[in-house]
């Protein structure tokens, strides 16, 4: 065996067992089977994306899913007739030229971009208010915790140079992540982009990482229709509104047997596809949302809308907007004397919603994307390491960053620094990673098909349940 | 059987092309002007020389994402990805993006001169520029009917502007009246398709191009045909289309219209019988194929030395009897000599059939 041949093999193999300790899990002595696996699947994707070259495709079967996004039949849209054709079954493949382009020689560093709302904006896209910068400042403190912990590993194995984050705010004004995007993939060099929050701007984010061909990874952003795109360098390693949305459909209907359902929301777009699929679910299980009112983001006075659903006769009521909206509406609510159980999205689940609904908070339920009370080694020591850093604890941003710039980092460190093979590497891989916020598997749209959860608001602290927990099925 | 091109040239940087990375191409006269991913070029069919333009020469931005020509004043206008939109006349660049002038957003996806008005299809709206005015205007959800504001596509023929608007489906703009009329996926849903001939395919619209009273669309999600009162929906599995996955569309006429896919190029050669031509490179030789289909059916497959220069097709224009291809790994020249319209009782001895003659259902 020759000399670089050689070095090329240790140094696959140092990677893949720093990939399998990143999804192993610590305090497992022995590597399991299900990582031989996935460590055995990945060598051999990574020999068929190196052999599909300039003109070809690699020679690995895409993954087909059964049903999208596992929605079960009574969701299905038009579910009682057959339609001309079903998208998002079949995984996308890219089939350009990128994966021919060779290496970079000199490099001072490997670049990742950051694009997040972490300054103050008067963005219109967000309804003119500025109001995600606490969710992007935790987003930008998670992934740079995973830069340094691979820093401290060592960098880039293959060539010891140090990962750098470039950090773009995203202000969400005038399509102005779009120009980010741009900036980052021509200029900056990046590898691939960990970003946004908000989804109009993720929405523009990503059709210039499709034209420029860079993959982005999105933690932030549970708008359902990111993925619904077939843009095939779009990764989300966050459950979104569709399976919290379903979940929520299924406690509401199934568990609590209710018939009328009233909804608040926001009027930007996180409230209106926030909700889409709890509107549209709950009119193919045959209650139809009875009302459902929308409020404008700034807002403090939510009585006009409060008073027509007390009005309309409803049993619950699910709120879909920021914390301290959600807050502030279930004060008024309780005010009013509506007694009504209030249920909420998953920004609710935050020191901000607790702080100023006080008492009032005790018995709500929240969708949510993960379990953060789970008994994991691996959490603990991310929940350590942030506290370490940052001297508070995680939220739900910062944990999914690190996890979706830890799956960038796996990706670069398998396959070397090229865009179109840190795609592949990530679309192809079967095995689901295992992240501080638990199992992600990829479905075929490159979606988190993993479990998500209900936040139950239980004697001042957050109980969460999953399906299974909750005695649901699909 | 259709016409079938079997003569084609190729062009890459060793010919002179800035970069390979073809994000447009517009036929103008004995010129062609092709942007690419590293600048712009000009090649001169007379002489078979090019001339390039990249930012040292003046050149805004390095990213050309589209192109037109104004017919009336011969200027050249650049869409720019990231770079804004750009005037090129008389040797001289101008240039006008979010900063000076009423371009919405800097990254332009589409560029289509409309009379004496410039579109630009950004990803933040649309700008309309009146070049005799100086004015400019500016197209968003406050007063066009874009449910959402990310434009993709522009073209303008015959009075009417369309705009392909991701997540908006097909917005017409008639010139005269100044009104909007929308075009959306009648099933309201992204990831089904209820009816394929009910309306638009899918809101992720792409492409635009409207021609003899018919307009053809591409989507990430099949292709459409609209005469203004039937709709038309192509999907791979059932025509000669080698994908759904559509980045450009450029019409002929009624019948005969041309999609860029991600898997090669693919030509509506007679929309009433449904006769399709697919040409296609293979990646271990890079040899050509050319099959003929009706429908599903495959009625031909030609072996050719040479098609298209790589698969991923971003861009397709119709030049005379000459179509110009756009790849994200070269360019390429398809020549017609002797093209004719549809469909003709020919025998074509210009071109060697492929051995394996095939007949049956295509293979994907």
């Amino acid at each position: 065996m020759n000399r670089p041949m050689k070095t090329q093999l240790l140094t696959l193999a140092c990677v893949l067992t720093l990939g399998i300790s990143a999804y192993g899990g610590p305090g497992k002595r022995s590597v399991p089977a299900t990582d031989q696996k996935g460590a055995a699947e990945t060598a051999q994707n990574l020999r068929k994306i190196n052999a599909a070259g300039t003109y070809g495709i690699p020679n690995i079967p895409p993954r087909h899913d059964q049903n999208y996004a596992r929605t079960s039949k009574d969701l299905q849209p038009f579910g009682y007739v057959q339609p001309f054709k079903r998208h998002f079954l079949e995984q996308m493949i890219y089939s350009g030229p990128g994966r021919g382009i060779a290496e970079p020689g000199k490099l001072a560093a490997v670049k990742i971009g950051f694009i997040g709302p972490i300054m103050s904006t008067v963005s219109v896209a967000t309804g003119g208010a500025s109001h995600e910068e606490t969710l992007g400042i935790k987003m930008l403190q998670g992934a740079q915790l995973a830069i340094e912990q691979a820093n401290d590993k060592g960098g880039y194995v293959k060539r010891q140079l140090p990962f750098q984050l470039v950090v773009s705010n995203d202000n969400g004004l005038w399509g102005a992540s779009g120009n980010e995007i741009i900036k980052m993939a021509y200029r900056d060099k990046v590898w691939a982009i960990l970003g946004t929050v908000d989804g109009a701007n993720t929405h523009i984010a990503i059709r210039v990482a499709l034209k420029a061909e860079i993959p982005m990874m999105n933690s932030g952003d549970t708008d359902p229709t990111l993925t619904e795109t077939n843009i095939p360098w779009i990764f989300r390693c966050i459950g979104d509104d569709r399976q919290q949305g379903y979940l929520l459909l299924d406690y509401l209907y199934g568990k609590r047997n209710f018939k009328r359902i009233g909804i608040i929301r926001a009027s930007n777009r996180y409230g209106r596809f926030g909700v889409r699929e709890i509107r549209d679910g709950s009119r193919r299980r045959g209650h139809p949302i009875i009302l459902e009112m929308a409020y404008q983001l700034g807002t403090k006075d939510y009585s006009l809308q409060l008073e027509r659903l007390r009005d309309a006769n409803v049993e619950a009521i699910v709120h879909w907007g920021d914390a301290t909206d959600g807050a502030a509406i279930l004060n008024q609510m309780r005010k009013l004397g509506m007694k009504h159980p209030y249920f909420a999205c998953d920004r609710c689940v935050s020191d901000d919603f607790i702080q100023i609904a006080g008492e009032d908070a005790e018995g709500i339920i929240c969708t949510y994307p993960w379990n953060p009370m789970r008994q994991d080694p691996k959490l603990d020591a991310f929940r350590e390491a942030f506290q370490k850093q940052y001297g508070e604890q995680p939220d739900t941003y910062a944990a999914h960053a690190f996890d979706g710039v830890n799956m960038v980092i796996w990706a670069i460190q398998t396959v070397g620094l090229n865009r179109a093979k840190i795609r592949d590497i990530l679309a192809y891989r079967k095995e689901p990673w295992q992240g501080v916020t638990g199992a992600i598997p990829l479905t075929a749209a490159l979606d988190d098909g993993g479990d998500v959860f209900l936040a139950f608001r239980e004697k001042g602290e957050w109980h969460y349940y999953s399906r299974r927990d909750l005695g649901l099925s699909r | 059987m259709p016409f079938v091109y079997t003569e084609w040239q190729h062009f890459t940087t060793k010919d002179g092309l800035p970069n390979d990375h073809i994000f447009a191409v517009k036929a103008d006269g004995p010129r062609v002007w092709i942007g690419t991913e590293g600048g712009l070029a000009c090649y001169d069919k007379r002489t078979g020389k090019f001339r390039t333009w990249t930012e040292k020469d003046g050149l805004p931005w390095r990213v050309v994402s589209a192109l037109d020509v104004d017919p009336k004043t011969g200027d050249l206008w650049l869409g720019m990805f990231g770079g804004g939109l750009a005037r090129f006349s008389g040797g001289r660049f101008d240039h006008f993006h979010q900063l000076n002038s009423g371009l919405v957003n800097d990254v332009v996806y589409g560029v289509a001169v409309e009379n004496d008005n410039v579109w630009a299809a950004t990803t933040a709206g649309a700008s309309r520029y009146n070049t005799v005015k100086r004015k400019w205007t500016i197209y968003t959800e406050k007063n066009a009917p874009m449910e959402e504001i990310w434009n993709y596509g522009v073209s303008y023929n015959d009075g009417k502007v369309y705009l392909g608007v991701w997540g908006s489906g097909v917005l017409e703009f008639d010139v005269a009246t100044e009104r909007w009329k929308d075009y959306l996926d009648p099933d309201g849903e992204m990831e089904i398709d209820l009816y394929r001939d009910d309306g638009i395919v899918h809101v992720i619209t792409t492409g635009t191009s409207y021609i003899d009273r018919v307009l053809w669309v591409s989507t990430y999600f099949g292709m459409c045909r609209y005469d203004g009162r039937h709709w038309r929906g192509y999907y791979a599995k059932e025509t000669g289309l080698p994908s759904d996955f559509g980045n450009a569309v450029k019409g002929r006429s009624a019948d005969e219209a041309w999609y860029a896919t991600d898997r090669g190029l693919a030509a509506v050669m007679d929309f009433k019988t449904d006769t399709w031509v697919t040409y296609t490179m293979d990646p271990k030789t890079h040899k050509g194929k050319a099959v003929v289909q009706r429908g599903s059916t495959v009625l031909k497959t030609i072996a050719l030395e040479k098609t298209i220069p790589h698969n991923y097709v971003l861009w397709t224009e119709v030049d005379g009897s000459d179509i110009w291809v756009g790849t994200s790994k070269g360019l390429a020249w398809a020549k017609g000599s002797g093209y004719y319209p549809r469909l003709k009782a020919v025998v074509d001895n210009r071109a060697k059939p492929d051995a394996s003659l095939t007949t049956g259902d295509a293979s994907k």
